[in-house]
């Protein structure tokens, strides 16, 4: 068959193909696949942007990479691999952040168009807004096992990525983490709490020793004064240092932090009576006197390539904590001084570590073992992928941009893959474009959120970081407060705002009904933060963000407390913490490793399209991504 | 040099999450054939390839042309005028180490003519680019020796698939919605005695709002069933069902019902679990599960032996999760014993099914798939088209995207009177148009449908001149690739048997021919 797209194409699009400069952001899965489909499709001018090197578990779809490049960046290979087919094409590539500073509103402005091919949602954020700023059209793209969907974004136009709320991360209560752990995932999560607190960065969020006012066990009075004392004894006064000390000055020897976390720890567990009355109590394991569990007979094991689905016996988890415990300790030493580990489902002894004091913990609790494969789905909150589905999505993808390029942008699509055809027999469903969301606070004319808070305990460094850059989405912001002096709360400028960070919000007077006036300079991006006092949260939330202020005055009325009231606390005051996944490992750019990988998908950014609107042509089986 | 077993497992990580270990055993143990390493059969190739497809063979007797080189990927500038099959395979195996490949530079009709046994050796044949007398012929051949055939094609803005299976089975089909196995309708044993032991009267405010929803369900069925004799049957029985449940819910000292999740969980799953327990058979392991039905199952499967979440005290989540799960190991007992038995008389050693096959089977017995495509033969013999579905097709809408199928069998028909397709040379645009209307015409007449094809669309299709625009087909290499994995794994439902993508309008549609 011939080749050519002439004839096929119109003439004035041709021209453009050859003359247009284009963006991709991500070389990973989808962008391995953009980069080629672009270049045989006549693109001669791609910039190419991606932070992340090449990992074994690229290579099953990342066609461009292969073994030998395993740990080099794959903007650069990528880049290579496309100019060997055409040495012509102009590609340039960054192995970059594209949420730092360099990128500013000017980079973007030099291209015809901008193409996402990314794996989280901190950085998808940031680029619908450096392309709203730069008012460039953007093509959104994202895949998760057999699913996945292209979608289209041009100011004005369309909804941009952030006018519909995406659904938060899976919570569970700290009491049952640290104290009652009932389900596999409980002893995972605890693990990996286990792991940044001895070789992480410090989360006071993440304590994985008991938890002394669960409400559950403080039930009788009697108790208390054990417990204070237990706390002393037991616990070593170890609540009183962090974790990380303590492993320090044990040095990190397997032994004393075993007892500790899977003996004395449970041990005083144990001693909070109220807990096990309904529950079967925790039996705590003994470095020096391990059970001899039999091992799980499963004999898929021997197929090749597949140990990993073998669940440990409870001697070989202890071994396995030795041994992994000892190389991220040695990880650990070799990062530097005040060097810390990041978790990462890829790295053996990280994930070993985490899996054999998950599955000690849930043999300490009673409940069922998991295999290293089965772990480091759920800690690693893996999303399945492969290379057909990425090939469906870039070819999409480009069918897209060829309608923008050619003028036709009116005429995009979102389009949802589906796993198989459904029920109207169609595998694509295409949907009409929604409209931008007039109260979204990202694109509408003037920005404005509002955020519920405690201004009597929240200090301004948690403000910045959870609040303005971790849910809020800036990268750089400046803050003020809106009391008519101007007062500058945070400062981008290094150093200029640095004494603020521990005081507290209401120090500045900041209180019920005080407003903020943020600017991000880099996003080209000011939003007014309207901040609602409250003394506590449903499920003790740290903060909320309610973007429309009628739908928050509509649910005030219904709970019949004004906002300001502290009534609002749940029945259920167990103390909530995020299950924490790649998304929320990326969303402070400044201190972690990854931010514009692109090996995949972002399942937190399923929009759920949960009332299909008019437009769309289908009326069922909507994939959501 | 292969990977070992530990690089392997790392390297399909994210794969082996979607079909397992015994998919990708399958995959890794299978030999599939390419016809023509155009565009679209290497983007198909590189799809299976990188997942880790055992081996592949390309059949190919062109030589790498100029308009090759500007949509294929896997053909590079300076190999113009080489065989395309051997500087195809050459690339393609730098995908994976662990894939073997090998080329033929030979045509189609000479295998067929000298070769005759070539193709059976393959689990699946891909074809691209192939006439339309030679493609029948092959057909008909892999349809006699019971060998999956898909042909794939990419032609200006539309792709074109057709999955040719003369029988497919599926244990595995992954259904999206499956409802669960709960038998509240039919209640075993254990089960029964477990619920009545149940005494919700005497619980306190805590235990009854954490008993796990069947068993609320079971016991106001039990109820209902004292009173009515039957199961509820119809949506007014089933809203007064709802209505019980309802009443259940534990009241405060001000006759306010308390928040008790479980019982709206209850009230949720009513409808689902009424659905009667069903069962649908199949072979060896469906000859026992047959038995198994006819005896100790009283007409109904195996039960699958899973519970879905539920908001329950972890204690009695866990003794209900085994009570099924005993019961499920107790019925896949039973079948292996029929298994045995079965295989015993058919002079088969008793490993020939494997245990974990037996266990798999019994948990999907009720998705099974049997699928059977229509063959080629019956699709291009005008005695046995689906023109039905074509006319009614263009009926239906001035639309719909099974025209594009009537003009690719129109333009295929071109080829035959012309040896080459419409529009494929500039200046023969003007004469091809009349021409290929005719085809057209002649199509239709042969089907005996009266309705028409919009000029437009014959237009369009010369202006394509067969031009293979790589987008296209990197688009169709997905779904195709996606095709030849369900079929090799026996795993998801494969396409039958028609599939049909539109570009410009990023619509896409299937339909039996
Ligand atoms: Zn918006």
């Amino acid at each position: 068959m011939a080749a050519s797209i002439n004839g096929v194409l119109e003439q004035t699009l041709q021209k453009s193909i050859n003359s247009c400069k284009l963006l991709v952001v991500g070389a990973g899965g989808i962008g391995c696949e953009l980069i080629k489909n672009l270049v045989l499709t006549g693109f001669h001018d791609v910039e190419l942007i991606d932070l992340d090197t090449i990992d074994v578990s690229n290579l099953n779809r990342q066609f461009l990479f292969r073994k030998e490049h395993v740990g080099k960046s794959k903007a650069e290979v990528a880049k290579e691999s496309a100019l060997k087919f055409n040495p012509n094409a102009n590609i340039v590539a960054y192995h970059d952040s594209i949420m730092g500073p360099e990128y500013g509103v000017d980079f973007f402005k030099r291209f015809a168009l901008v193409m996402n091919a990314l794996d989280n949602r901190a950085a998808r954020n940031h680029v619908n807004r450096m392309c709203l700023a730069a008012d460039i059209p953007l093509i959104e793209s994202g895949t998760a096992g057999y699913l996945g969907q292209v979608t289209v974004i041009k100011k004005g136009l369309t909804e941009c990525y952030e006018c519909q709320p995406k659904p938060t991360q899976k919570s569970f209560p700290g009491c049952t983490i640290r104290n009652t752990p009932s389900e596999p995932i409980h002893c995972i999560v605890w693990a990996k709490h286990l792991f940044n607190q001895l070789f992480g960065e410090d989360d006071p969020d993440q304590d994985v020793s008991p938890d002394t006012e669960d409400p559950e066990a403080a039930g009788d009075a009697g108790e208390v004064a054990l417990q204070s004392e237990a706390k002393e004894s037991v616990a070593g006064g170890v609540a009183r240092k962090s974790t990380r000390m303590w492993a320090q000055q044990s040095g990190y020897e397997p032994e004393k932090i075993f007892n500790k976390m899977f003996r004395d720890d449970i041990r005083y567990l144990l001693s909070m009576e109220n807990l096990w009355k309904k529950r079967k109590a925790p039996l705590p394991l003994e470095w020096n006197n391990l059970p001899n569990t039999a091992q799980d007979g499963d004999h898929s094991a021997q197929l090749g390539g597949i140990r990993d689905q073998r669940v440990w016996s409870i001697c070989e988890c202890a071994s396995v904590f030795a041994e992994s415990l000892k190389l991220c300790k040695d990880q650990l030493m070799n990062s530097g001084d005040c060097g810390t580990l990041v978790w990462d489902k890829d790295d053996e002894p990280a994930l070993n570590f985490v899996t054999s004091a998950a599955n000690l913990r849930a043999h300490i609790f009673h409940i069922p073992l998991k295999s290293k494969f089965d772990v480091k789905s759920m800690a690693g909150n893996i999303i399945p992928a492969i290379a057909t589905t990425n090939a469906i999505i870039a070819g999409l993808l480009v069918m897209e941009g060829l309608k923008i390029l050619s003028g036709n942008i009116d005429k995009c699509k979102t389009v949802y893959l589906n796993r198989q055809p459904n029920p109207r027999k169609k595998l694509l469903v295409p949907c009409v474009l929604d409209k931008p969301n007039p109260k979204c606070y990202v694109c509408s004319e003037k920005p404005e959120v509002t955020v519920r808070l405690n201004t009597t305990t929240m200090t301004v460094h948690t403000l910045e970081e959870k609040i303005i850059k971790g849910s809020l989405g800036m990268v750089a912001p400046d803050v003020e407060i809106d009391d008519g002096k101007g007062t500058i709360l945070i400062s981008s400028e290094e150093g200029e705002t640095e004494g603020n960070m521990g005081k507290i919000l209401s120090e500045f007077g900041i209180r019920n009904g005080s407003r903020l006036k943020c600017d991000d300079f880099l996003q080209v991006y000011n939003l007014n933060i309207n901040i609602l006092h409250v003394e506590k949260l449903k499920e003790d939330k740290e903060f909320e963000v309610i973007g429309d202020i009628a739908e928050l005055q509509a649910q005030a009325s219904a709970d019949n407390t004004g906002p300001d009231t502290n009534s609002q606390e749940d029945d259920d005051d167990d103390d909530d913490l995020i299950m924490e996944d790649e998304p929320t490992e990326i969303t402070t750019p400044s201190r972690k490793r990854k931010a514009n990988g692109a090996s995949d998908a972002d399942l937190s950014t399923k929009k759920l399209k949960r009332s299909i609107d008019a437009n769309c042509q289908e009326d069922e089986d909507i994939v959501v991504l | 040099m292969e990977s070992g077993p530990a690089e392997k497992s790392k390297k399909y990580d994210r794969q082996l999450r979607l079909w397992g270990d015994h998919g990708q055993a399958a995959l890794e143990s299978a030999k599939v054939c390419l016809v023509n390493a155009t565009a679209t059969g290497t983007e198909i190739l590189k799809n299976i390839i990188l997942p880790g497809i055992g081996s592949f063979t390309i059949v190919d007797a062109h030589k790498v042309s100029g308009e090759d080189i500007g949509n294929n990927f896997f053909l590079e500038k300076d190999t113009i005028g080489k065989s395309r099959a051997q500087v195809a395979t050459e690339l393609l195996l730098e995908l994976n180490e662990d894939v073997n490949g090998d080329f033929i530079e030979e045509t189609v009709d000479n295998l067929l003519r000298n070769n005759s046994g070539f193709f059976q050796n393959f689990h699946m044949v891909i074809v691209t680019d192939l006439p339309e007398r030679t493609l029948v012929t092959l057909a008909a051949q892999l349809w006699e020796s019971d060998t999956p055939l898909l042909v794939c094609r990419s032609y200006g803005l539309i792709g074109y698939m057709r999955m040719v299976l003369k029988e497919h089975t599926v244990v595995e089909s992954h259904p999206d919605n499956a409802i669960e196995d709960l038998r509240l309708d039919h209640p075993f044993r254990t089960l029964t005695e477990y619920c009545n032991a149940q005494n919700m009267a005497e619980m306190t405010k805590k235990e009854h709002s954490h008993t796990p929803w069947l068993v609320i369900i079971y016991k106001f069925l039990e109820d209902w069933k004292k009173h009515n004799g039957e199961m509820p049957r119809n949506y007014k029985e089933k809203s007064k069902l709802k209505e019980m449940i309802r009443e259940g819910i534990l009241k405060n000292q001000d006759l306010v019902p308390e928040d008790e999740e479980n019982f709206d969980e209850a009230i949720r799953n009513v409808n689902s679990t009424l659905v009667p327990t069903k069962s649908k058979p199949f072979w060896i392991l469906a000859r026992a599960v047959k038995e198994f039905v006819q005896n100790e199952g009283q007409g109904r499967l195996p039960v699958r032996g899973s519970i879905p979440d539920m908001t329950a005290d972890s204690e009695r989540y866990i003794q209900l999760q085994n009570i099924y799960k005993e019961q499920a190991l107790q019925d896949i007992a039973i079948v292996t014993n029929y298994v045995h038995q079965l295989l015993q008389t058919l002079g088969r050693p008793q490993d020939n099914i494997s245990d974990s096959d037996i266990k798999t089977f019994c948990k999907n017995a009720s998705f099974l798939q049997l699928i059977r495509c229509r063959s080629l033969a019956q699709e291009y013999d005008p005695a046995t088209a689906n023109h039905a579905d074509i006319a009614m097709h263009l009926e239906d809408t001035d639309d719909d995207d099974l025209v594009f199928y009537i003009l690719l069998r129109a333009v295929d028909r071109f080829y035959s009177q012309y040896s080459k397709y419409p529009g494929c040379y500039g200046d023969s645009m003007e004469a091809d148009i009349p021409k290929l209307k005719a085809c057209v015409s002649k199509l239709l007449q042969d089907w005996g449908i009266t309705q028409n094809v919009k000029d437009d669309y014959v237009h369009e299709f010369c202006r394509y001149g067969a031009s293979e625009l790589h987008s296209v087909a990197a688009y169709m290499g997905g779904v195709a690739a996606q095709e030849v994995i369900k079929v090799i794994t026996h795993q998801f439902i494969p396409i039958n048997n028609t599939y049909i993508y539109n570009a410009m309008k990023q619509s896409s549609i299937t339909v039996q021919m």
